[in-house]
Parts: structure tokens; sequence; C-alpha cells
């Protein structure tokens, strides 16, 4: 007994480097000549290690408890824990992937908005006259099929094309050449629902712009033009509308100049944020002081509210081109119109008579 | 991008230092820096303030272990670390009561940190056999233990402490103590 508690005391020392040089050198020969020594050293050295390392378990377990009763665990736990909101929740869970939505939404918002704003027009051309199913005619920016029963008309199927404004008192009509370039025979007809034929005078494909001439006996002289032309350019923001026949009645389009280009930034045309439709097409574009400042010709078929009309610019050199003689009180330029001054629907209510609709077979 | 944690979390450096050299002030700080962010990922997934206490003591544990090994490099944000320790020790809990371990909501990056519990988990049957085995060995060869061995007090300490007559007599008991809890230790 006695000399076991002095041999684990030795071991104990031994394990702990607590021997001298010669007893430790002593020991471990005891050691080797003695393998139950040797199995005590080395279950001891393991139990050593073993309750040393509780101890220092043990020690840190005390210094985090102290340190966890320092801390406020209840007002931490309020902050931290699962609100009751599912919404507040949710955007705790997802914040990082919230944000990324979100970047990716304003980036995509950022690039919309640039690809808006190139000068660079997207859609395309849309002529704006009507298409005549009864005849099938070769033209696809014909866009209104007339045969669809959509259109309620009560007198006999509506041959129509686009419209048209006269340029002179004895019977010039200024249209849009893509409304009568395939056409076989043409008619004109005036708000009162009265045809007259007419033929072709004078076209100018490039301007999209031609000049009918009514050659029917029945046909009157019209009264002075109250409409003149306007030389000058118009200005963006200027307040325009446009008559014209998208359906069998004559239709008022309002609205204003919004660019100085036409589509992918055409030089002959003004962009119009007006509301026009198949049938608007040789409609005259005129002001607030009665003066016509283009041709309504097309629209672009992606953008709402994108028309476009050919700059009167070419209507002077259209009417120019043709013998001055022939026209007998022929549409004034740049001069103070019959309109100005007067009211929207005074000015419909003169006008009318001298807008036509076009009517091709 | 969890809630925003005091601001008195140490340094990563300050805390490894710490913890080498022992300091109770680095750890109190480290405790303190952590517990919010293991806190909120408990009792987001079906734990309460207790659960929470034990995992992050725990985690802390596989730290200190880790530190104190010698072999730990910082090659993460012990933030990351910490918190990467506690999913994993609160997800074997989980698994344990049989509880849904699928929709984890997680607040911190994840490291793969199994090898580093695995090894903590043996650690800990180590730990619990010993407490165990000190448990059952009964007074007052507990204490007599548990000052010689964890308070480093000396023989002549314990002599006083217990009225022996002579450091002999303290021995003798220490010794037939010793004898019994390796019993109990290596036999269990």
């Amino acid at each position: 007994m006695r000399n076991e508690i002095e041999l684990e005391g030795i071991i104990e020392d031994y394990l702990n480097g607590k021997l001298t040089a010669d007893e430790q050198k002593a020991f471990e020969q005891l050691r080797n000549n003695d393998p139950i020594v040797d199995h005590k050293v080395v279950a001891h050295k393991v139990f050593l290690e073993s309750m040393k390392q509780y101890a220092d378990i043990l020690l840190l377990k005390e210094q985090m408890d102290a340190a966890h009763n320092q801390l406020d665990v209840a007002a931490i736990s309020a902050k931290v824990k699962p609100h009751s909101s599912k919404i507040v929740r949710i955007w705790r869970n997802n914040r990082s992937a919230i944000a990324i939505a979100a970047s990716f939404l304003i980036l995509a918002m950022v690039m919309l908005y640039s690809i808006q704003n190139q000068s660079k027009q997207d859609g395309s051309f849309e002529a704006l006259n009507r298409e005549v199913s009864q005849i099938k005619r070769s033209q696809n920016n014909l866009i209104r099929n007339i045969n669809t029963k959509v259109q309620n008309t009560n007198i006999a199927p509506a041959k129509f094309g686009g419209s048209g404004f006269a340029i002179s008192s004895n019977g010039y009509i200024l249209t849009n050449y893509h409304v009568i370039k395939d056409a076989d025979s043409i008619y004109v007809q005036n708000s009162r629902g009265v045809s007259f034929k007419a033929k072709r005078f004078y076209t100018d494909p490039i301007n999209d712009i031609a000049i009918l001439k009514i050659n029917d006996s029945s046909f009157d002289h019209l009264g002075t033009l109250p409409y003149s032309i306007k030389k000058a350019g118009a200005g963006i923001g200027e307040i325009v509308y446009t008559l014209g026949y998208p359906k069998d009645d004559v239709v008022l389009g309002d609205g204003y100049i919004s660019s100085k280009t036409g589509l992918n930034g055409d030089t002959l045309a003004y962009q119009v944020a007006i509301p026009v439709n198949p049938g608007n097409s040789g409609g005259p574009l005129l002001d607030n002081a009665g003066n016509i400042v283009g041709v309504i010709n097309g629209k672009e078929n992606k953008t709402d509210g994108a028309a476009f009309a050919v700059k009167s610019r070419y209507i002077v050199e259209a009417v120019n081109s043709i013998p001055q003689d022939s026209l007998s009180k022929r549409i004034p330029y740049g001069k103070r119109s019959q309109l100005q001054g007067l009211k929207r629907n005074k000015q419909v209510e003169k006008m009318q008579d001298y807008v036509f609709m076009i009517k091709v077979y | 991008m969890s809630i925003k944690l005091s601001s008195s979390v140490p340094t990563d450096r300050e805390v490894v230092l710490g913890i080498l050299n022992n300091s109770e002030e680095a750890l109190n700080k480290l405790y303190a820096g952590y517990y919010p962010m293991v806190l909120q990922f408990i009792l987001t997934n079906n734990g309460s303030e207790d659960d929470a206490k034990d995992v992050y003591q725990e985690a802390i544990i596989v730290l200190y272990n880790k530190i104190k090994g010698g072999n730990f490099e910082l090659s993460s944000k012990l933030k990351t670390y910490l918190y990467s320790v506690s999913r994993r020790i609160w997800l074997k809990k989980l698994t344990q009561h049989s509880k849904k371990t699928n929709n984890i909501a997680d607040f911190e990056d994840v490291l793969a940190v199994d090898e580093d519990v695995e090894q903590h988990e043996e650690k800990d049957m180590q730990f619990d056999k010993m407490k165990v085995a000190l448990e059952s060995l009964g007074e007052p060869c507990k204490t007599i233990i548990q000052d010689f061995y964890i308070h480093s007090l000396s023989m002549q300490d314990i002599c006083e402490k217990f009225g022996y007559t002579n450091t002999d007599n303290a021995k003798t008991q220490k010794y037939k103590c010793l004898q019994r809890l390796k019993k109990l230790f290596f036999q269990s």
C-alpha cells in the first residue's frame, strides 16, 4: 500500500516533469523493466490529460456563464426573435435576396429608360390609309379591313382609302401618294356624302404626296378656301389638329407636334402626338390659327400616339409644280387664314366642306 | 445582414491572442459579441433562449479547443466560423429530437465544419464521462480530487482544509479516491 502510493506519486511527478534528471533516468529504467509500471504510467497519462481537459472546459464554462449573466438576454432576444409579422420575417430572412432582386429591377428600368431615350426609333412606319377589301391590293401598309363587321355602316360597304383636302376651289385635292398609288379609279366624297370621280393629276412618291383633280360634271366650284398653308416649320409643342375619314363621317383628332423629325430621323416629316387611325392618311394637319402645317401620312406601329405628317413645305412644292393658271382660287401660302381667331368647333364647321374622303377602286 | 451586433465586437486577432493568453476579458468580449447572432439563429429555427446558450457555449468550446490545439488558421472570419459551428450543432440537436431540419433560415455564410464538430463531440463525451465519474465518486473524494487536479491546491492545503492530522493521511485518502475515480472513468 505504502509503496503503491509512493509509486503513484512518482508517476505523477514523472508525467508532470517534476523529477530530477537522475530520478527520471532511474524511473525510466524501472518502467522499461516492469510492464505493470509501464501500464500504470500510460493509464495515468490518459487520465491526467482527460482531467486537464475537463478542468479547462469546466473553467471555460464557468467564465462563459459569468459572461452570459452579464448580458441582458431578454432585451437581445426581443430584438432578434422572429417577428410576429410574416412580412417582417420574410424581409429579415431574405434581405440579401431582396436587395439583389431590387438592384436587378433598377438596372432593368435604367436600361429600359436608356433604350427609350435612344434617338433610333424601333417601331416601323405604318401608313394610315384603309384597305379596300373587295379589291385586293398589293399594298401591305393598309391595315384596316373594311369587310370586317366592326364598321357599322348602313350604307353600301364603304370603299375608301383615306382623306384629302382641297387646294383650290376648282377641285384639286391633295392626299397621300400611298393612298392612291394602286388605284384603278378614284372617287372623292365630301362631308355631305356626295361622290365625284377624280383622276390623279400629280404624284410625288418621295414626299408621299399626290394631287387629284375632280373630273366630274356634277362638281360645282367650292368657295374660297378658309385655310392657308404655313410655309415656316412648326415648333415642337405646337397644338395641332386634323380632320380625316377613319370612318364614314369626318373625325377630329387633336394633339401636338412632338418631334421635328419623323421615323428614324426622317426630316421630311414631323412626329405628332395625335390619335390617328387607318383612314386618316392624307388628312390636313392644322395649327390653332387654321394654317396647314402638314399632311398626316402614317404612324409608328409599336408606339401609341406617335403619328407622322409630311411637312407643309413639301405641300407647297407640290402645289407649285402644277400649272398655276389651272388652279382657281389656289390655296394661299403664308397668309392669314379665315379660320384665325375662331373657336375650334367653328373652324371645323367651316373646314369640313373642304376635307374629302378618298375612295379608291 | 443580421441585426447589428453590439459595438464592442473584438477583432478576430484580439480574440485569438486573448484565448492563447487565457484572457478572461477577451472571452467576455467574444461571448457578448456574437451571442445575438446565434440567439437569432436558434430562435428563428425552433429553439429557445436556453438552447441558444448551450449551442453557443459549445461552439465557443470548439473554437477554444481549435485555437488551443495550435493548428488554428484564420481562414475565415471568426463570426462565420462560430455561426457555422453553432448551426451544425443545432442541426444535429434538431435531428436527434427528430424535428424537421429543412427550411433552416440562415443569416450568415456557412462553412463546412463537420470535422471540427465531430472532434468536439468526442471530447464532449470524455467530458461527460469525467463528470459522471466525479459525481458518482461522492464526498469527500470528489472535492479532494477537484481541489487537487482542478483548483491546483497543494497536498498541504488539502490537509488543512479537510483537517487531516498529517499530509501522509491526506495523500493516502487522495490515493484511494483516485483509484476509485480511475476505475469509474476507465470502466464507464
